[in-house]
């Protein structure tokens, strides 16, 4: 019976359920973000994502300089499980009226 | 219980589980259980060369509080079912 | 419920446990419960270092508190026979960041 979705926003994981099957950003403690679409979540934020790009960011510090490197590492995976633990936030895909 | 009984299905499949502490454990899924613990079994570090600490190991139960990600098999996922499931877990199981 | 995942098959087993902190004990797993509390018989510590083999520290029996419990493997003894852990370097494991 999922035809006909609910649009009624009442709490936060309504926005959430509203993003299945949408692209979501997801921000992980360990600087970790994924960018992917949301395929199932439950109560703990736990996920499934599908075409998932994962980018962590690293500070490494020049022994001699001692200026700040940022670095960001990319990979993309095809099916990805998070566990909610470790989830900061989650932001919908952006929507017109 | 959405997961618990995902991961149920996906018993026998290959999976990679990655941990809190950037180790990367491929293997067989033996066993989930209510807390998403994870028993493997013909197991492989992912990164052998960096992290040699589990070479002799070929069975392993992983707590489910240290997994970060669990890489799952693409045929391994219906994306459907998954929404359905989401949906009905949404409005309280 | 949780019987299929349970511990039950390591039980007087040899076993190498990867804690949160970042070591690694390895014992003769004598009893379990619910919450991953454990009870390791005769253990020792494997010390990693990227300047030595791997140190081997005698601990003895330890009963390890679930919450710092990371994997729990199941040692192949033939197979860790065959390793010279003199000769393996590599940084110890990093502490699991919740």
């Amino acid at each position: 019976m999922s035809g006909e979705e609910d649009a009624t926003v009442r709490e936060p994981l309504d926005l959430i359920r509203l993003s299945l099957d949408e692209r979501i950003y997801v921000k992980l403690r360990s600087d970790r973000e994924l960018r992917g679409k949301l395929h199932a979540f439950d109560q703990h934020l736990n996920m499934i994502l599908g075409d998932v790009e994962e980018v962590i960011t690293t500070v490494e510090i020049d022994d001699e300089t001692y200026e700040e490197i940022v670095r960001t590492t990319k990979r993309t995976i095809q099916f990805l499980f998070v566990r909610g633990d470790g989830v900061i936030l989650v932001s919908p895909p952006l929507r017109t009226a | 219980m959405l997961f618990f009984s995902y991961f149920k299905d996906l018993v026998g499949q290959e999976v990679t589980v990655e941990l809190k502490n950037d180790l990367a454990i491929r293997g067989t899924l033996h066993s989930v259980d209510q807390y998403l613990n994870i028993k493997l079994e013909n197991t492989r570090v992912v990164d052998q060369d960096k992290y040699p600490h589990m070479l002799s190991v070929r069975n392993c139960f992983i707590r489910g509080s240290v997994v970060r990600y669990v890489q799952l098999p693409p045929d391994g996922v219906d994306v459907d079912l998954l929404h359905d499931a989401a949906r009905r877990e949404a409005r309280g199981g | 419920m949780a019987a299929t995942t349970g511990l039950e098959s390591f039980v007087d087993q040899i076993i190498s446990v990867i804690t949160n902190d970042g070591r690694n004990i390895v014992g003769l797993l004598k009893g379990f419960d619910q919450a991953t509390n454990i009870i390791l018989d005769e253990s020792h510590e494997r010390v990693f270092s990227t300047k030595e083999g791997v140190q081997q520290l005698v601990l003895g029996l330890y009963i390890i508190r679930g919450d710092n419990i990371g994997v729990i493997g199941e040692l192949d003894e033939e197979l860790d026979a065959s390793l010279d852990f003199s000769k393996l370097r590599a940084h110890p494991l990093k502490p699991v960041m919740h």
